[in-house]
């Protein structure tokens, strides 16, 4: 095939274009034959009768015909007699022009139809079809007059199977993509925990907007959310997605992005199987969650994304952490954080506790052994008395004495060394307490005021803060239900 | 760019993974008093802050316009576009 023909029959048949399809599309498949009496040279038909002329044959008329003439006929009789049709065949000789216009032929076992497709038509196919495909044109028969050839003027050019050309277009990009390992599960980043900032890639007039902002505003309303309007269908919309991607991810504003737009046919989301949007996802330095139309609908941005969300709000509760699991969290960090200084101050105190019963022991044992050796002394002293004057009998009451006091003495002050240790123990957990900004009201004979009831309207407390207390006094009481532990 | 402002330096995530470190630390780390009051301290100052981060907010919605340096954004309304 030549390209240069093509070019050319494309400059050619530009004017004509329309005519073809605008009688396709009228109302009346059957063109008048009119176009018989639509000459302006000098062989002009004069007596060919408008309704007579098509069963009339070409001997029958007394002019002769200018070649023109005759292609015109044709082309009338040709779109004339047979209205739009479907053609299913095998592709061959498959050209798209640097117009745009592709040129292709269609053929079975024993025949062959050339065929065009025009460039806006061609633009929507997701692929070109490979060579003996199978595919079905819908379209009008016509006359490239200028060549005298027939063919067809397809509108729409479909595989066999539905959506075969859409399915073999993006497997094929699948299995590219992959080839390079941008598939890879372990190619995925996490997503930041809490973000700052999150970019939106989508249309701005879209339902997939609005539908974000309302997740995001519900659970994360501390966000900011950044958002690069872009087509997300139709012709060029796919290199605006890529570059809106490529300008936000670059702009160093936003820790991660969603890409995506709401439901749609398969042709209307395209974009986002066409493998500039799947480069720029793969390349962004944030990382992207994918969210295309609904649930069922996967496209190849959702394959390299880095989550796949199976809609825009779903993407939305995935980049956002919910506020009241956050204060939840924060709640259960306070429990922890109270409980960690509480074990901290509790390990001295149970080893003081330890400390304090082995004393007590001690004390009690030192306290038997000096009654038993008083007993003894006791005794000894009664058995050896009547021996001993009185001046001795003094001597050793005096020492007996000493010995207990001595003894009292020492117990004494393990006791007082127990009772500082332990005081500055038991100051410990109220002193945190109020640290952490709590505050203790106390009534006037420094009780604690413990509940609703116990407040007097009117009257006043002192409210115990970690460095002093404060006079206040009561305005307003109300009961409220407490759940808890 | 206007950078994200005020008063706070960490972010949101920053804070609670601080805190993590801390309530992590506390527990299971044998520690002196004094280092324990400490990062308790510090772990109460991280949960009011995360709190007051948390309460303070409308969702801001911007629209980032321009190309490569001569990036800006300006408010973006729901239902305009």
């Amino acid at each position: 095939m030549n390209l240069d023909l093509f070019e050319a029959d494309e400059k050619e048949e530009g004017g004509a274009e329309s005519s073809p399809l605008s009688a396709g599309s009228g109302g009346d498949p059957v063109r008048p034959p009119a176009a018989l009496c639509r000459t302006d040279g000098p062989l002009a038909l004069e007596d060919a009768a408008g309704e007579k002329a098509p069963s009339e044959t070409v001997e029958q008329l007394p002019t002769v015909w200018s070649v023109s003439q005759v292609n015109q006929a044709v082309r009338a009789l040709l779109e004339g007699s047979l209205p739009p049709l479907w053609v299913s065949g095998e592709v061959a000789n498959w050209t798209r022009a640097r117009s745009g216009h592709c040129y292709f032929t269609l053929k079975d076992e024993a025949a062959q139809l050339r065929c065009v497709l025009w460039r806006t038509d061609a633009a929507r196919l997701p692929m070109d079809p490979e060579e003996g495909m199978r595919i079905r044109v819908f379209g009008q028969l016509t006359l490239y007059e200028a060549r005298g050839e027939y063919q067809m003027a397809a509108r729409v050019l479909e595989g066999e199977g539905g959506e075969g050309l859409w399915k073999l277009a993006f497997e094929r990009l699948r299995r590219k993509l992959e080839g390079e390992g941008l598939l890879a599960p372990e190619r995925k980043r996490p997503l930041p925990r809490f973000p700052r900032v999150v970019g939106v890639v989508t249309s701005l007039t879209g339902a997939a907007l609005h539908d974000i902002l309302t997740v995001l505003g519900r659970r994360a309303p501390w966000l900011r959310v950044l958002v690069r309007g872009t087509r997300v269908q139709g012709e060029g919309a796919a290199l605006e997605v890529a570059e809106a991607l490529r300008v936000l991810g670059e702009s160093g504003a936003v820790e991660v992005i969603i890409v995506g737009r709401g439901g749609g046919s398969q042709e209307d989301l395209w974009a986002f199987n066409e493998e500039v949007v799947a480069r720029a996802v793969v390349e962004c330095p944030v990382p992207v969650i994918s969210a295309v139309g609904h649930e069922v609908d996967v496209t190849i941005s959702d394959l390299v994304a880095d989550m796949r969300a199976p809609t825009p709000s779903a993407a939305a509760e995935a980049v956002a952490p919910d506020r009241e699991e956050i204060l939840r969290h924060l709640e259960g960090a306070g429990v922890r954080l109270a409980r960690g200084l509480r074990r901290v101050v509790d390990r001295p105190r149970r080893s003081l506790a330890r400390l304090r019963e082995g004393l007590r022991r001690g004390a009690r044992a030192l306290t038997a052994r000096h009654r038993r050796a008083a007993e003894v002394a006791g005794i000894r002293l009664r058995r050896i008395g009547p021996r001993l004057t009185e001046r001795h009998r003094r001597r050793v009451r005096e020492g007996m004495g000493s010995l207990s006091r001595r003894i009292r003495a020492l117990v004494g002050a393990r006791r007082s060394v127990l009772a500082r240790l332990g005081g500055k123990m038991d100051a410990l957990s109220p002193l945190s307490t109020l640290r952490r900004g709590y505050a203790v009201p106390l009534d006037q004979e420094g009780r604690v005021l413990r509940g609703v009831e116990e407040f007097t309207p009117g009257g006043a407390f002192d409210l115990r803060v970690v460095d002093g207390r404060v006079r206040c006094e009561t305005k307003d009481r109300r009961k409220e239900e407490v759940h808890g532990e | 760019m206007p950078e994200e402002g005020g008063s706070h330096a960490l972010s949101l995530e920053e804070r609670l993974r601080r805190l993590e470190e801390i309530v992590g630390e506390l527990e299971t780390e044998e520690l002196g008093l004094d280092r324990s009051l400490a990062l308790f301290e510090e772990g109460v100052r991280l949960v009011k802050e995360a709190e007051e981060a948390l309460a303070s907010a409308e969702l801001r919605v911007e629209e980032l316009l321009g190309e490569g340096g001569a990036l800006r954004t300006r408010p973006l309304q729901e239902g305009e576009g």
